[in-house]
């Protein structure tokens, strides 16, 4: 069944974009003047590629099989090696190329983007089958505020650079994990949402659906 | 009698209102979507805000009409053209042809256009052409840097949305897009900052909707000055307006048939090399080498 699942994954969209970002921190890491802009976008994209890992356009008969949201998530889960590898390599290039880099907080903000994509895809998920491209691209535009929008920069930053203002990237990612533990643990568990999360006519009628427990 | 009957003001051509029709429908459903809305929000406080005092540079500020009216204005035409996606099956059985609809979706390219419009006029109200902040360029040079670097993405960011929308089933395509394009035009600025003489260069910063022209900053022989980068402003919005027209062209190809797709791809190669020529142009233009004022 591990195997039904995650073949029915968005494979093509997880790995389309975990392979663009390895495209663009392939660039970061052979311009190291560039590494500290192109880096940020490459795990922006990971993180848009890890939004796309609960994609399931065969929502509608898969939410009401006896396989609960846990153990599906679980398995889908595994998908996360694909943008968690991508930025893996992309680090371990940037580091042949002798960039000076603070890496386990690089690392952090590394784990913590893909986390964060997760997370919003598996909020999201209580509410439509495809959650990807919604939330890949309310992430992308998240992750990019401080890069686009010089004034978010001053108040927080997503990226260990050195010089800048702010709330160091550490403690940014740390609270980010905690949250999105959090979020992961109640999306999954389908209760104790906010009530605006769950007013969707058909995400309540599929989530009532009589379920058979496996023996 | 005859004089009478026609006298009154031509008939509108059936084909005419509807196209009209659609394109005041689309244009509607684009000024409602949340992503140009927030674009548009946010263009108005930065540019009501105005710059920080002491600013010492026009750059910090340029992109932002480009990254929020062309590249969100992107995100918003890519979802308004595949949220039609769904209704293909009903709306193809109409009389209205795919790339009549498709000439509607471009149309709705001209509120971003028009927000790039004024966004222009503020920030020639807030930084006069007459500045020194715009390094080196002559006023009409000026103009045409604010022009590339305002206007014109304003206007090809939706154009590239629909194109990519009639195109591309992915539907991340647009964020990833976007990203890519601000990776690039990221890369070949940085590039260009150790490689200011280099006419390769020069080439690959132009190579990219949107380029910056100026670069402010310590110069050891000039100080704190403003550099111009090689290139010419205004063959690079030829270069731009040609990317536009093969926008539109790549979107209406989506669909049509016949005689109507043989003029678009014969279009299509006209505009093609005409990119190509201005490219080549822009990076030959202009200053052949870097000038500090």
């Amino acid at each position: 069944m591990t195997g039904t699942v995650l073949r029915a994954g968005a494979w093509p969209a997880v790995a389309g974009i975990s392979g663009a970002a390895v495209v663009v921190g392939g660039f970061g890491a052979a311009f190291p003047a560039a590494a500290t802009v192109l880096l940020p976008v490459c795990f922006t994209l990971l993180a848009a590629a890890a939004a796309f890992t609960l994609d399931e356009p065969a929502s509608l008969v898969v939410d009401v099989t006896p396989t609960g949201p846990v153990r599906r998530t679980q398995i889908r889960a595994v998908a996360l090696l694909a943008p968690l590898a991508a930025g893996a390599l992309v680090l371990l290039a940037t580091a042949a190329r002798g960039l000076a880099l603070p890496w386990g907080a690089t690392g952090l903000a590394l784990a913590g983007n893909v986390l964060l994509g997760f997370a919003a895809a598996c909020v999201a998920r209580t509410r439509t089958g495809e959650p990807g491209a919604v939330v890949g691209t309310a992430i992308v535009l998240v992750l990019m505020a401080p890069a686009l929008e010089p004034h978010v920069a001053r108040w927080v930053r997503t990226f260990p650079a050195p010089g800048a203002g702010g709330l160091s990237s550490d403690t940014v990612w740390w609270t980010v994990l905690a949250v999105c533990a959090v979020a992961i643990a109640v999306s999954l568990g389908g209760r104790s949402l906010p009530s605006w999360m769950s007013t969707v006519p058909i995400s309540r009628r599929r989530r009532s659906y009589p379920t058979v427990q496996p023996p | 009698m005859t004089a009478t009957l026609t006298s009154g003001p031509p008939a509108t051509s059936p084909g005419r209102a509807t196209f009209t029709a659609l394109a005041i429908r689309e244009t509607r459903r684009l000024v409602l979507n949340p992503v140009f809305l927030f674009a548009v929000a946010f263009i108005t406080f930065a540019l009501w805000a105005g710059p920080d005092a002491g600013q010492t540079e026009i750059d910090t500020a340029n992109p932002y009409p480009a990254i929020f009216l062309g590249g969100f204005g992107m995100m918003a035409t890519f979802w308004l053209t595949r949220s039609m996606r769904a209704s293909e099956p009903v709306v193809g059985v109409t009389p209205v042809t795919q790339p009549v609809r498709t000439a509607a979706l471009c149309a709705v390219a001209i509120v971003p256009f028009a927000c790039g419009c004024l966004a222009i006029l503020r920030f020639v109200q807030l930084i006069p052409v007459s500045s020194p902040l715009y390094g080196p360029f002559s006023p009409s040079a000026r103009v045409a840097v604010l022009v590339g670097q305002i206007v014109i993405p304003a206007l090809g960011g939706p154009l590239l949305g629909v194109a990519l929308g009639r195109w591309v089933q992915f539907p991340g395509a647009a964020f990833v897009l976007f990203l890519l394009i601000y990776g690039w035009v990221s890369l070949v600025t940085i590039l260009t900052m150790s490689h200011a003489s280099s006419a390769l260069v020069a080439v690959l910063r132009l190579f990219a909707p949107f380029a910056f022209f100026t670069y402010t900053g310590d110069t050891h022989s000039a100080g704190f000055a403003v550099t111009a980068w090689r290139g010419s402003p205004w063959f690079f919005i030829g270069w731009q307006l040609a990317l536009c027209a093969i926008a539109v062209l790549v979107a209406l190809l989506r669909g049509a048939e016949g005689r109507v797709r043989t003029r678009i791809i014969r279009a299509l190669a006209i505009a093609g090399a005409a990119a190509l020529i201005l490219l080549v142009l822009a990076a030959l233009g202009g200053f052949t080498y870097p000038l500090t004022a």
